[in-house]
């Protein structure tokens, strides 16, 4: 149940477990030529060290997402501030921190965690964007690391009352 | 927590997840433990342990079957010590050759050592039970089932 302007830091977690192994994960995380393909097309892009800048952008080449990397530790954990660069509605939220992290779950497995961090309160309307959209692109990619393709994800269509919260706020 | 859910998506055919769920020769090469029942509503359903004991780990009442789309069922512990929570499968067709399974597990609140067990073990499942069902393998995922 969620409530109009009611404040939350809840985050979103997500785990999922892929036959491949780290390396390949974190390449797929990192590399363009892999999120195009998991990721709603966008690219990723970063400076890929502590301090340097992560970008994703739409397939068109326009920017969606940009932060900065707070930790980055190949082939383990790589957690970055998240703040939307493109969408009226939404380019005026406080960052969010999102966060990968790699473990070995068993012999040619390993365990997947996506934390999507609010350090600083948004509203709770807004949680169904990320709890609708990570599923979505991180069954893409387990599917591109176990499969080697992947067919086309459409994003999924936002929660009604976050399309409300956008138009409330200029989209 | 009260309600625990996870959202996976599939390439495959509903029917498809919903023998995998319901039928144990397909379970018993996904899931530790494979599920028994008519799947009628009303009836029993059983969570029988893997190693063909017939040993019981969770049983319950099937709340409600509309296959191949959804399955609601309570969840409870053989040994009635604790209120018994509910499992929903909703099983939908995305695009074509595309489902969407969302698994909701409710009814926590009188459990919290049951509502933090299927918190970690939902993950490995789906993430099994999608393996399954795209790859044909998921014996690797299995030596995960003693690890955190």
């Amino acid at each position: 149940m969620t409530n109009k302007n009611k404040l939350t830091t809840e985050p979103t977690i997500y785990v999922t477990y892929i036959a491949t192994t780290a390396e390949k994960c974190w390449a797929a995380l990192t590399q363009s030529e892999f999120s195009k393909q998991y990721f709603f097309g966008q690219i990723v892009e970063g400076d890929w060290r502590a301090g340097g800048k992560i970008r994703y952008r739409m397939p068109d080449g326009s920017e969606h997402i940009e932060g900065e990397i707070l930790n980055f530790d190949p082939p383990r954990h790589l957690r970055f501030t998240w703040r939307i660069v493109s969408m009226a509605g939404l380019k005026h939220l406080p960052d969010a921190i999102v966060s990968y992290r790699i473990e070995d779950a068993g012999e040619g497995v390993i365990r997947l965690t996506m934390l999507e961090e609010h350090p600083t309160p948004i509203d709770e309307r807004l949680l169904g964007g990320g709890r609708s959209g990570w599923p979505a692109i991180l069954s893409g990619l387990k599917s591109l690391l176990e499969t080697g393709a992947v067919p086309k994800i459409a994003p999924p269509t936002p929660p009604q009352e976050m399309l409300d919260y956008m138009k409330e706020h200029g989209a | 927590m009260s309600a625990f859910v996870y959202v996976t998506y599939i390439y495959t055919t509903p029917q498809k997840v919903w023998d995998a769920i319901t039928k144990p020769e397909f379970a018993r090469k996904y899931w530790l433990h494979y599920n028994v029942s008519d799947w009628k509503k009303g009836s029993r359903w059983e969570h029988q342990k893997g190693d063909d004991s017939g040993e019981v780990m969770i049983d319950g009442t099937v709340l409600e079957s509309d296959p191949p789309r959804k399955l609601v069922t309570t969840w409870t512990r053989p040994d009635k010590s604790k209120e018994p929570s509910r499992v929903t499968y909703d099983i939908a067709e995305y695009s074509p050759g595309l489902v969407c399974l969302t698994v909701t597990h409710d009814a926590l609140e009188n459990d919290p050592a049951m509502a933090a067990s299927v918190s970690g073990g939902w993950p490995k499942v789906l993430s099994n039970l999608k393996s399954f069902l795209e790859t044909g393998k998921s014996e690797n995922i299995w030596l995960t089932k003693n690890k955190g």
